[in-house]
């Protein structure tokens, strides 16, 4: 049958449909992508690499895999950086966060609430916004830029800190596009709150996944928490959670071990840890209705603006505090060991695993991205929202499909797939 | 002119460049985007003077799809190290593929992967090449800008080194440290030792670098080229790296 691609996502992949007396039976997310092996290629590899190969995973997330990278790296090591060090950090993922949220927000997501094809689109119907939002993605890769030398593939986290610290000046020179892009992201909430949200609900009982920071939202590194009230340290990951695969699916699937669905990500983040937001972000969320406990995934769109606002305002606060005379890398020796890091990427936890030999080699890696763990709960949604429905109109169903599947902002290139939409008529068989 | 912008094995790190400049090329009157599954739900698949292609071929259906788009593609432009030189997955070029695919169990789902991850050059003609990983926006700006002029693209031929110079960078090599800049191609804008960190590669090597008196260098400072190698350009430029170790300098 004929094949359409899933267009306005990270990376490729496929949705397949299948039909009998043209409705809906089942549909499965077919995930077949070229896989690209990063857990085999890193092995005999020095650590150094970590942070440049895995960057390499995602080009939207780069330090998203840098930083749960390096703190692996650093946990086998028994390095622990400075709280200036941190701090650095902290500033650059924020910079992560907005680049990627506006890209996510504005290119993949807003089309589908105006019924436009893309951002371009968008560009010509409402300059005037539009530019203010490019102007927000500006703010953050500005961000990576002085940090980390470059928005993709950035260059200078190594272990112990960063090969170079930017001068005061650099740092404090980013607060006036930072302070535009707040007040650029309250006039976007008040546009999007003019939009229609479809209810694209998730399950009563799904469990949201997230770390927790204690005086922050979280973003860095934290205990891994379940809405269940569970706590767990990041070495803990795969007693609680495990990956499986399915035939047609390059990118893995994962459940918790006792076989429930959950979701990672920011509509996960938001939900568990709302208190940690700052007063301003809170106020905003209520004002345009959103509250714990969320379950709209159509709503993220405003979920990620709030988290845009809680960065810049976090970012701000760091920047205030910056002193480049106060930042020094710690030192370290190469020991043998294995470690794990944890973090917030954009799209949810990523999680990594290394074993590294006493010459400091990679000897094993094991990687888990959160798309591979939204996978479950994307299906499930999709089958909740699209079986039974009629197929009159093959490109409305389509298009319903995919708006669902960009609810999730699914990184798909973090499994380097290629996904196609596929139909399968039960009626020929 | 019609343009279409393609991924195969990638990261997608360098079509970011036209979303980068979605603003700028939306007010371009000559240039209609009209195949980008990244940036857009409406496309066209027809025929497309020129075609900018992200990632490698790694696969079977690759192969097929890149053929396709050769075909209707008056130019065709390759996009990063993925495509130009089969990039971070070529890394697999040197080891065993099964050992590779042990990253799955279920034996289907690497049936249709290629052996080797190759540049798209390997695997029909490509008109341009625009290196790095990922492409700087302002070379990929630079690039359109050329063609919609008809001027023949600017030649990044000479090494990262030139642009150190410029920038004032106290060199690496002079503090001890290793560094690929004399080989490596320009374009970054001396990233790297402009932040205290030797080159490592990523835009790969030029096309008339002295090799001998890097080697020369390497083996003067006492550094160990092959770990070097192994650990820095590597996935950025495995053709490269392949003739290196053969030549067994
Ligand atoms: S060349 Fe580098 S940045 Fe570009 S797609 Fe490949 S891995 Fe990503
Ligand atoms: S630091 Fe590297 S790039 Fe710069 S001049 Fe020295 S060798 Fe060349
Ligand atoms: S590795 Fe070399 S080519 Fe790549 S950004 Fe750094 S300096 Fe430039």
């Amino acid at each position: 049958m004929e094949a359409k691609p899933l267009t306005r996502v990270e990376g490729e992949g496929t949705l397949k449909l299948i039909l009998k007396d043209d409705l809906v039976q089942d549909v499965v997310l077919n995930i077949f992508e070229p896989p690209r092996f990063f857990e085999s290629i890193l092995k005999g590899k020095r650590f150094e690499v970590i942070p440049d190969i895995t960057a390499r995973i995602c080009g939207i997330c780069p330090v998203a895999y840098q930083m749960s990278g390096i703190q692996a790296v650093e946990s086998v090591f028994n390095v622990k950086v400075s709280k200036e060090v941190e701090d650095l950090r902290r500033l650059f993922y924020y910079g992560e966060w907005i680049h990627s949220h506006a890209i996510h927000v504005f290119f993949m997501h807003l089309p589908d609430f105006l019924g436009l094809s893309s951002f371009f689109e968008f560009l010509k119907l409402n300059p005037d916004l539009s530019k203010k939002a490019l102007f927000i993605k500006q703010t953050g890769r500005k961000i990576l830029e002085v940090i980390g030398g470059r928005d993709v593939h950035p260059v200078t986290v190594c272990v112990g800190g960063f090969t170079h610290f930017p001068k005061d000046e650099e740092i404090k020179s980013l607060i006036p596009s930072l302070e535009k892009s707040y007040d650029y992201s309250l006039e976007i909430l008040d546009f999007l709150s003019t939009l229609n949200f479809p209810q694209h609900l998730l399950p009563e009982d799904i469990l949201f996944v997230s770390l927790k920071e204690e005086d922050h939202y979280p973003i860095l590194k934290g205990k891994i928490y379940l809405s269940t009230g569970v706590g767990l340290d990041k070495d803990e990951f795969l007693k609680y959670f495990y990956e499986f695969e399915k035939p047609h699916s390059t990118a893995k699937y994962s459940k918790t071990k006792d076989g429930k669905t959950y979701i990672v990500g920011p509509i996960a983040r938001f939900n568990n840890s709302f208190d940690n937001l700052t007063e301003n972000s809170k106020k905003i969320a209520l004002k345009y209705g959103v509250k714990p406990v969320e379950r709209n995934m159509s709503k993220t769109i405003i979920v990620r603006v709030i988290e845009i606002l809680d960065s810049i305002e976090r970012s701000i606060e760091l920047i205030n505090l910056y002193q480049k005379n106060s930042l020094k890398n710690e030192k370290y020796e190469v020991s043998e060991g294995e470690g794990t890091g944890v973090s917030e990427a954009p799209r949810g936890i990523l999680w990594h695993y290394y074993k590294i030999n006493s010459n400091g080699l990679i000897e094993k890696a094991n990687i888990i991205p959160p798309t591979s763990q939204n996978q479950s709960v994307m299906e499930e949604l999709l089958r909740k929202n699209l079986t039974n429905k009629e197929l009159k109109d093959e490109s409305t169903l389509i298009s319903y499909g995919e708006y669902i599947v960009r609810d999730f902002d699914p990184c798909i290139s973090c499994a380097t797939h290629f996904l196609k939409i596929d139909k399968l008529n039960l009626d020929n068989r | 002119m019609r343009v279409g912008i393609f991924k195969f094995s990638s990261c997608d790190g360098c079509q970011l460049s036209f979303i980068n400049l979605s603003g700028e090329l939306a007010e371009l009157e000559n240039f209609s985007i009209d195949y980008f599954l990244e940036g857009q739900s409406v496309n066209n698949y027809e025929y497309f003077d020129f075609s900018f292609v992200e990632g490698s071929v790694s696969t079977t259906e690759e192969i097929e799809r890149i053929k396709d788009i050769r075909e209707r593609s008056k130019v065709l432009v390759g996009i990063g190290a993925c495509a130009v030189s089969g990039g971070v997955q070529s890394i697999r070029n040197f080891r065993n593929i099964d050992d590779i695919k042990t990253v799955y169990n279920t034996v289907d789902i690497t049936k249709n992967v290629l052996e080797n991850a190759l540049p798209i050059s390997q695997v029909v003609k490509v008109d341009f090449e625009i290196r790095g990983c990922p492409v700087s926006t302002d070379v990929v700006k630079d690039f359109i800008n050329s063609i919609l002029i008809g001027k023949s693209p600017h030649n990044y031929n000479y090494p990262v080194c030139l642009e150190c110079k410029r920038r004032g960078n106290i060199c690496l090599l002079v503090l001890n440290k290793p560094c690929l800049g004399p080989i490596t191609t320009a374009g970054c804008n001396a990233l790297c030792p402009s932040v205290n960190r030797g080159c490592y590669g990523c835009f790969g090597p030029y096309k008339d670098a002295n090799i001998e008196a890097f080697y020369n260098l390497f083996k003067e400072k006492g550094w160990g080229i092959r770990d070097f190698i192994e650990n820095s350009l590597n996935p950025y430029n495995h053709l490269f790296v392949e003739k290196l170790w053969k030549q067994n300098l």
